[in-house]
């Protein structure tokens, strides 16, 4: 089977986690796959052109001229897409960053900028494995999941969940705005572990039940609009879509 | 490739008022630098009898310091993190700070010895990654780390880069994008004694450590020496992490972090999503090469043996020898630290209150604190600088300036400089030392586009 790893506007920090906590068993994957595209591990087989891959992982949104072109190019040539991030699979902080600045402004010679976009927006993705950054873990078992012809699957519980299972203490009980209800578990509750509120770095979770939460935080006696402005920073798109669909 | 070479015409003809008597001519293009951290392009070219270099920055931009505007003071350290995955704690801490720094709050001194502390297993961890994954293999001709016929050198170089990130994940609570680094100090307790367990296994590690070191220090590079000027932090220790630290430059001469600032100027090019910044109305190098130069005498024994060894120029491929050295020392300071650290225990404060403002309307806690901080410190890459201004507790004005913006003149002036010994050597041999230069410099596009060109002013 052949695989790849792309890497649009992002940080990077998907594909260093996976390089870095994979630790030795990155070169594993080399021993399942042929792997002729890994940014930071290879040079690219073939420069710049995108090799036709069985699964190919890219992490990052799309925000310039050159992203959109590549993207539907990894698109054209890859059997499977995965969304690596909540850049990839939501459009993270430059989502709704990049709808506060004037694009116009000022242009450049080669490249152009538009405002950024989940991979979603412009291809049609087959699976999203979304955290900022990815956990390893939850890569491995999604590709022990693919290479044995079984759908992979995001986690269906919420950090909520995570959160208790840990044992901290609420902070919604201490008055913090924490998206924990309806943020898409699968961290290990990192944030509320230290004591951080939730920001849903993973985007809403796949039941959130947005009224039910707002009522939540109403009884703790939370303004409304300071959970509204959390949500807006790193579940992109998706977040506009499920205060849309609470609208109707 | 036809649409780059159109574009390269429309650009060529407006930037000279007498184009069409110059014969402008592309010496050489990389194309998408390969083995680099984020997309980047070098672009040489001969217009007249000048040769030009161009340093174009791809990556495209993210906007997270105009994000920043209007939110909360405490929210900086949490979203200046998604600047880079590579330092991602560099620029959580420095974010803490240059809030601190405005909202006129002081930390204990324990969490600024324990700030260094992740400072510094950052700085490890991000050395490694551009030294085994990026920059030794190719220099050696290779594809990928994994085609390195020293086995041996590979799991070190892995168990050192492993290690560097478990000791940022039981610290930061996470290992990339850390949420423990909050304004005024730590979200999570953190006990000396634990900080001594996690450090106690790091003294098997000097071994891997070593072998490391002295294989990247017999790598032949090519020589390169050219004179500009060279800035890194000045400290009682070697230079990482400090609250209010001058700065020293190779001229001799020390000036304090102010000063600095004030005299970094942003300079937008039509090629590159990112800015450049001059020092002084020129160029500037910090980074590794910066800081050995500049402070090598501070230098932890074992460190400094290695750093005498060499006979360290202006030459800008020197710099990853400059980072082997200091993979030693950061190993040799976080053994150290820990030592001293053992007895001590950082309590939280808490995450500082998001959404629990007394302010109602200002949704933050700091509702009656303004004012305006700078924080400067030696990233991974060189000497980064945050500055921020806060009104009424909500962020008016984020900047970051990174270390590879300020040193994206010296690449292109560099290249122009290796392109006049070398153009014998032809285009495709050229082409790959070129390549490696750009890459010496450890660049950090997704860091530097964080200054991106369509930042006011």
């Amino acid at each position: 089977m052949k695989a790849a790893f792309y890497s649009l506007t992002s940080c990077e920090g998907c594909l260093t986690t996976l390089i870095t906590n994979l630790g030795p068993n990155l070169q594993a994957l080399w021993r399942i796959f042929d792997i002729d595209y890994f940014k930071l591990v290879r040079e690219p087989v073939g420069g710049e052109k995108v090799p036709r891959v069985d699964i190919a992982f890219v992490e990052g949104a799309v925000v310039t001229s050159l992203d959109k072109k590549r993207i539907s190019q990894i698109r054209a040539n890859s059997s499977f897409v995965v969304a690596l991030g909540t850049c990839a699979s939501c459009g993270n902080i430059a989502y709704s960053a990049s709808r506060g600045v004037d694009l116009k402004r000022r242009a450049l010679r080669e490249i152009e900028v538009f405002e950024a976009e989940p991979l979603s927006s412009y291809v049609s993705v087959d699976f999203e494995l979304s955290g900022c950054p990815v956990s390893a873990e939850e890569f491995t078992v999604a590709l022990l999941r693919l290479l044995n012809g079984i759908e992979p699957k995001q986690p269906d519980f919420s950090v909520c969940y995570e959160c208790k299972m840990s044992g901290n203490r609420c902070l919604l009980d201490v008055g913090k705005v924490c998206l924990g209800p309806i943020a898409m578990g699968g961290c290990g509750s990192a944030c509320p572990s230290v004591g951080a509120p939730c920001y849903s770095c993973r985007g809403p979770a796949v039941e959130a039940d947005l009224s039910a939460y707002l009522r939540t935080i109403r009884r703790h006696g939370i303004p409304e609009g300071k959970a509204l402005s959390a949500m807006n920073a790193f579940t992109g798109k998706k977040i506009v879509e499920l205060l849309k669909d609470g609208k109707k | 490739m036809g649409r780059s070479d159109a574009m390269q015409d429309k650009g060529s003809s407006h930037s000279k008022g007498n184009a069409e008597r110059l014969k402008e001519e592309v010496i050489l293009d990389t194309n998408e630098l390969r083995l680099i951290e984020g997309h980047g392009r070098l672009k040489v070219r001969l217009s007249g009898n000048r040769i030009e270099a161009e340093f174009h920055n791809l990556e495209g931009p993210r906007f997270l310091t105009s994000y920043l505007r209007g939110k909360p003071a405490e929210m900086a350290p949490l979203v200046a993190s998604r600047i880079c995955g590579l330092c991602y704690t560099a620029h959580s801490i420095n974010a803490a700070e240059a809030v601190e720094e405005a909202l006129g709050v002081t930390p204990d001194k324990e969490v600024v010895e324990l700030r260094r502390l992740l400072y510094l297993a950052n700085n490890l961890r991000s050395h490694m990654m551009h030294l085994l994954f990026l920059s030794v293999p190719p220099i050696k001709g290779l594809i990928s780390v994994f085609r390195l016929r020293e086995k041996d050198l590979v799991a070190a170089g892995t168990k050192l880069l492993s290690t560097s990130t478990q000791l940022i994940e039981h610290w930061g609570g996470r290992s990339v994008h850390v949420p423990n680094v909050v304004v005024g100090g730590f979200g999570a307790l953190v006990r000396g004694r634990e900080l001594m367990e996690s450090i106690a296994k790091l003294e098997s590690l000097r071994a891997d450590a070593r072998l490391f070191v002295e294989h990247v220090l017999a790598i032949e590079l090519p020589e390169l020496e050219r004179f500009r000027t060279m800035i890194s932090l000045k400290t009682d220790a070697y230079p990482t992490y400090a609250r209010e630290a001058p700065l020293i430059i190779n001229d001799g001469s020390t000036i304090t972090d102010e000063e600095y600032f004030k005299n970094l100027e942003e300079v937008v090019r039509e090629y590159s999503t990112s800015k450049h910044i001059y020092f002084r109305c020129s160029e500037a190098t910090v980074g590794a090469l910066s800081r050995i130069m500049l402070n090598r005498r501070k230098l932890k024994p074992e460190a400094r043996a290695y750093a005498e060894g060499i006979e360290w120029r202006i030459n800008p491929f020197l710099i990853i020898k400059a980072q082997a050295v200091e993979v030693m020392h950061y190993l040799e300071e976080i053994i150290e630290t820990g030592e001293r650290l053992s007895d001590a225990t950082i309590s939280p404060n808490g995450y500082p209150c998001i959404g629990n403002g007394k302010k109602d309307q200002a949704d933050t806690c700091f509702g009656d604190r303004s004012g305006k901080g700078i924080a400067i410190a030696e990233a991974p890459r060189g000497t980064l600088c945050h500055a921020c201004e806060v009104e009424d507790g909500l962020i008016r004005d984020y900047r970051v300036y990174t270390p590879t913006a300020v040193n994206s003149k010296s690449i292109e002036m560099d290249s122009v400089e290796m392109v006049k010994r070398f153009r014998p050597l032809g285009g495709e041999k050229l082409k790959y030392i070129l390549e490696d230069l750009v890459r010496s410099y450890d660049p950090c596009l997704s860091c530097a586009v964080s200054l991106d060109f369509l930042s006011e002013p």
